[in-house]
C-alpha cells in the first residue's frame, strides 16, 4: 500500500526508501544473524523462561534467542503463519497445529501439569460418577474435556452419560454459576475464579490425578531445527538452570517475583499457580522421552491426545505421533 | 422573545448552560456509580467474608451471595460454632470509582514490575500509534477513492457495489491472514484498523460529495470546469467542512478496532494490559484502562471540533458541534 503514495514524494526521499527495502531486503537473506525466534504465553512452565531471558543467560550460552510474548492461541497463530521459529504448547496442540501443515517438533519437555487443569463440581456432588446424566461445560476439544473423557474411561462410564455443554474456557465461572450445570472443567488462574463464584464447590478431579496427560513442550519448526540444531540444543540445555533455579527455596523468591512480574499478578496469587505446574528438569524429561504406552512417556500422552483430537473430529486424519518427537536434543549430554 | 424560544426543546443554550449540561451528562453516570458502589442497600447482592467463623469453605475475601452467607450463620447458630463475619459487597467486576482512580495512579506513577516492560503511559503512545497510522493509511486511500466515487457516477458505479459488500466482512476475522502477511508486530494490526475503516470512509465520503449542490457543480461545468481542475476548484473546497466531520467520526470508528486489533501477533499496548488484568480479575485496572482510552479518544476529538470551528466558520453544523 505505501508504494502508492511513493510518486508523490520528493524523488531523494523516495530513493532513499529504495535503499532501505533493498538493505532490509538484504538483511533477510542472511538468515544465520537473526536470532532464534520463540513465542511464549502465560503458563507457569513457559513463563519460567523470563528467569533466562532477564538474567541474560542466552547470551551466557553464547545463542541469540528473542522470546515474543503472546496469547496462547495467538502464539500458535503465529507459528502456524511462519513467524516464529518455535513456539511452546501442550502436546495435544502441537498435533494439531501440525494437523493444519504447520508441522513443530517437539525437543523438550518443559512440564506436565499436576492440578492447575481440573474438573470442578457443585456442593453434593464428590465424585466422576455422582455426574452421570448431568451437565457438565468444558470448551470442547481442548485438554479438560480430555481429561473428563478419561477419568470417564476410568470409571467405566460411557460417552453418553454426561451431557457436555460447549463454552469458552473464560466464561467458564459465570456458566458455573448457572442453575442447571452441575460441573465444569477448566484450568487455573480460570478454574480459581469459578471456585469462588460457587461458594462450596470444589475439585473432584484434577490433573494431578493423572500426572502426564498433559505435557507442556517446546516445538520447533524442522526448517529451523535441521538448519541450526547446534543452537537449539544451547536452548534446551538452559532449561536445567531455569528449573534448579526455580525450584531451589534460595531463589525461588526471586524467580516467583520475575514469573509475576511477567504475568501481571503479584507473587503472592502467582505461587499456587506455580505448584500446580510440575517443572521437569532434563532428566526427568528424558524419561518422559523414552517410548512408552502410558502417560509416563510424551509418546503415549500424545497418541491418547491423538485418538482423542481424533475422534472429536477436531482434525480428520490420525497424526504419525513418533514425527512430531525428537528426543536428541535433550538427550545430548 | 422568538417563538423558537418560547418552546423549551428548542431553546438556544448560552455556553454557560451548554457547559453545565455537559458536566451533568458525566456527573449522572458517576453519581449513580458512587450510589450502587457506596450505598449497602442499592445492590450489595453478596457478603465479603472476614472472619470464616466454623464454616469449612469460608476464606477471608471470599465473596458469597448473600442468601448462602446468612445460611451459614444460621448453620453455625444450630451446630454452635463460631459464626462467620463479613461486610456486604458487589460482584467483584464491580469495584468502586476510589478503587478505579487509585488503579489509575498507581498504573502510572510506579514502575512495571518486570525490568524493561513498558510503563501504562507507554503502552498507551505505542497504541495511539497503532491508531495514528491505521487512520493515516486508511484515508490515504480511502479519502481520495471516497471523493472520487462520489463526483463521477461511472467511477462510484465502479467500486461502490464491491466495496458495500466488503464492508460486511468482519475485520477480525482477516488477523490470521494479516499475520501470515504482515508478521506478527504491528503490521498486522495497523492492517485490521485500516480494514475495519477503510470500507466504511469510502462510502461515507462518496456520500458527503454527493451531497454537494448539483447546481454548483452545473454552474462549474457550463463554466468550462472538467476533470481534475473540477475537483480541485469547486468539488473539493464545496465538501472540505463536511469531509472534515466525517474524518472525525471516522477516527472515533478507528479507536473501536483497537482491541481486537491489538490482540494478533504479539501482546503489546493497552489491550496486553487490559485482557492480562481481566484474566486474573483485576477488573479496577481493566476499568481504569477503558476509562483511559475513553479520556483520549473523547478528548482528541473535542480538539478536532474546536480545530473544526476555526477552520470553518461558515459551516452551521461545525459551531454546533
Amino acid at each position: 500500500m505505501p508504494q502508492s503514495l511513493a510518486p508523490k514524494l520528493p524523488r531523494r526521499v523516495f530513493m532513499r526508501t529504495a535503499v532501505c527495502a533493498a538493505a532490509l531486503g538484504a538483511s533477510m537473506f542472511a538468515q544465520a544473524a537473526e536470532p532464534l525466534k520463540v513465542g511464549y504465553s502465560d503458563w507457569p512452565g513457559w513463563v519460567a523462561w523470563q528467569v533466562a531471558i532477564d538474567k541474560n543467560w542466552f547470551k551466557e550460552a553464547g545463542v541469540d534467542v528473542k522470546f515474543e510474548w503472546f496469547d496462547y492461541s495467538a502464539s500458535m497463530d503465529a507459528f502456524s503463519a511462519g513467524k516464529l521459529d518455535a513456539v511452546f504448547m501442550t502436546n495435544g496442540d502441537t498435533l494439531v497445529t501440525g494437523a493444519g501443515g504447520a508441522k513443530a517438533m517437539m525437543v523438550l519437555v518443559t512440564d506436565y501439569s499436576n492440578g492447575n487443569d481440573m474438573i470442578l463440581a457443585k456442593p453434593g456432588i464428590n465424585s466422576i460418577t455422582d455426574l452421570k446424566g448431568k451437565k457438565v461445560a468444558v470448551e470442547v476439544g481442548l485438554v479438560e474435556h480430555l481429561l473428563l473423557r478419561n477419568a470417564m474411561k476410568k470409571a467405566g462410564m460411557k460417552a453418553g452419560d454426561i451431557s457436555i455443554v460447549n463454552a469458552k474456557t473464560n466464561e467458564l465461572p459465570q456458566v458455573f454459576a448457572s442453575k442447571d450445570i452441575a460441573a465444569v472443567g477448566a484450568w487455573q488462574p480460570v478454574a480459581g475464579q469459578a471456585l469462588k463464584a460457587v461458594p462450596g464447590s470444589k475439585a473432584i478431579l484434577s490433573s494431578s490425578d493423572e500426572p502426564g496427560l498433559i505435557y507442556d513442550v517446546l516445538g520447533v519448526n524442522p526448517a529451523s531445527l535441521k538448519a541450526r540444531r547446534a543452537d537449539w540444543v544451547k536452548v534446551v540445555k538452559l532449561w536445567d538452570r531455569v528449573v534448579a533455579y526455580v525450584n531451589d527455596p534460595k531463589t525461588q523468591p526471586d524467580a516467583v517475583k520475575i514469573m509475576a512480574a511477567r504475568s501481571g499478578i503479584s507473587p503472592a496469587e502467582y505461587l499456587p499457580l506455580l505448584k500446580g505446574t510440575r517443572l521437569l528438569s532434563l532428566e526427568e524429561g528424558r524419561k518422559a522421552l523414552v517410548k512408552g504406552a502410558d502417560y509416563k512417556s510424551l509418546y503415549g500422552s500424545s497418541e491418547v491426545a491423538n485418538t482423542f483430537n481424533w475422534y472429536n473430529k477436531v482434525y480428520s486424519y490420525s497424526q504419525n505421533v513418533d514425527s512430531y518427537i525428537d528426543a536428541s536434543l535433550s538427550n545430548e549430554k | 422573545m422568538t417563538a423558537a424560544s418560547a418552546s423549551p426543546w428548542r431553546a438556544r443554550l448560552g455556553a454557560h448552560q451548554r457547559l453545565l449540561l455537559a458536566l451533568g451528562s458525566f456527573a449522572l453516570p458517576l453519581l449513580l456509580w458512587c450510589a450502587v458502589s457506596y450505598l449497602p442497600f442499592v445492590w450489595h447482592p453478596q457478603v465479603m467474608v472476614e472472619q470464616p467463623g466454623g464454616v469449612d469453605y469460608f476464606q477471608p475475601g471470599l465473596r458469597v451471595d448473600a442468601a448462602d452467607f446468612r445460611e451459614q450463620v444460621a448453620a453455625m447458630q444450630r451446630a454452635h460454632l463460631p459464626l462467620p463475619t463479613g461486610t456486604p459487597a458487589n460482584p467483584i467486576y464491580l469495584p468502586a470509582p476510589h478503587q478505579v482512580a487509585q488503579a489509575l495512579l498507581t498504573g502510572f506513577f510506579t514502575a512495571p514490575e518486570q525490568p524493561g516492560a513498558p510503563w501504562l503511559h507507554e503502552s498507551l503512545w505505542h497504541s495511539i500509534q497503532i491508531i495514528f497510522w491505521g487512520f493515516l493509511v486508511s484515508s490515504a486511500l480511502g479519502v481520495p477513492l471516497g471523493i472520487v466515487a462520489g463526483t463521477w457516477r461511472l467511477a462510484g458505479r465502479l467500486t461502490e457495489p464491491f466495496v458495500e459488500f466488503f464492508r460486511y466482512l468482519p475485520a477480525p476475522a482477516f488477523g490470521a491472514l494479516a499475520v501470515a502477511v504482515l508478521g506478527i508486530y504491528d503490521g498486522p494490526k495497523i492492517a485490521i484498523i485500516v480494514i475495519g475503516t477503510f470500507f466504511q470512509q469510502v462510502l461515507i465520503i462518496a456520500n458527503s460529495t454527493r451531497q454537494l449542490e448539483r447546481t454548483l457543480i452545473e454552474a462549474a461545468r457550463t463554466m468550462g470546469a472538467r476533470g481534475p481542475r473540477l475537483l480541485w476548484r469547486v468539488v473539493l473546497p464545496g465538501i472540505l467542512p463536511a469531509l472534515y466531520r466525517d474524518q472525525r467520526v471516522l477516527l472515533g470508528w478507528a479507536w473501536t478496532y483497537l482491541i481486537v486489533a491489538e490482540l494478533i501477533g504479539t501482546s503489546s499496548g493497552i489491550t496486553f494490559f487490559i485482557t492480562q488484568q481481566a484474566r486474573y480479575q483485576h477488573f479496577e485496572q481493566v476499568y481504569a484502562a477503558i476509562i483511559l482510552i475513553g479520556v483520549i479518544g473523547f478528548g482528541s476529538d473535542l480538539l478536532l471540533a474546536r480545530l473544526g470551528r476555526k477552520l470553518f466558520p461558515w459551516d452551521a453544523p461545525q459551531q454546533l458541534a
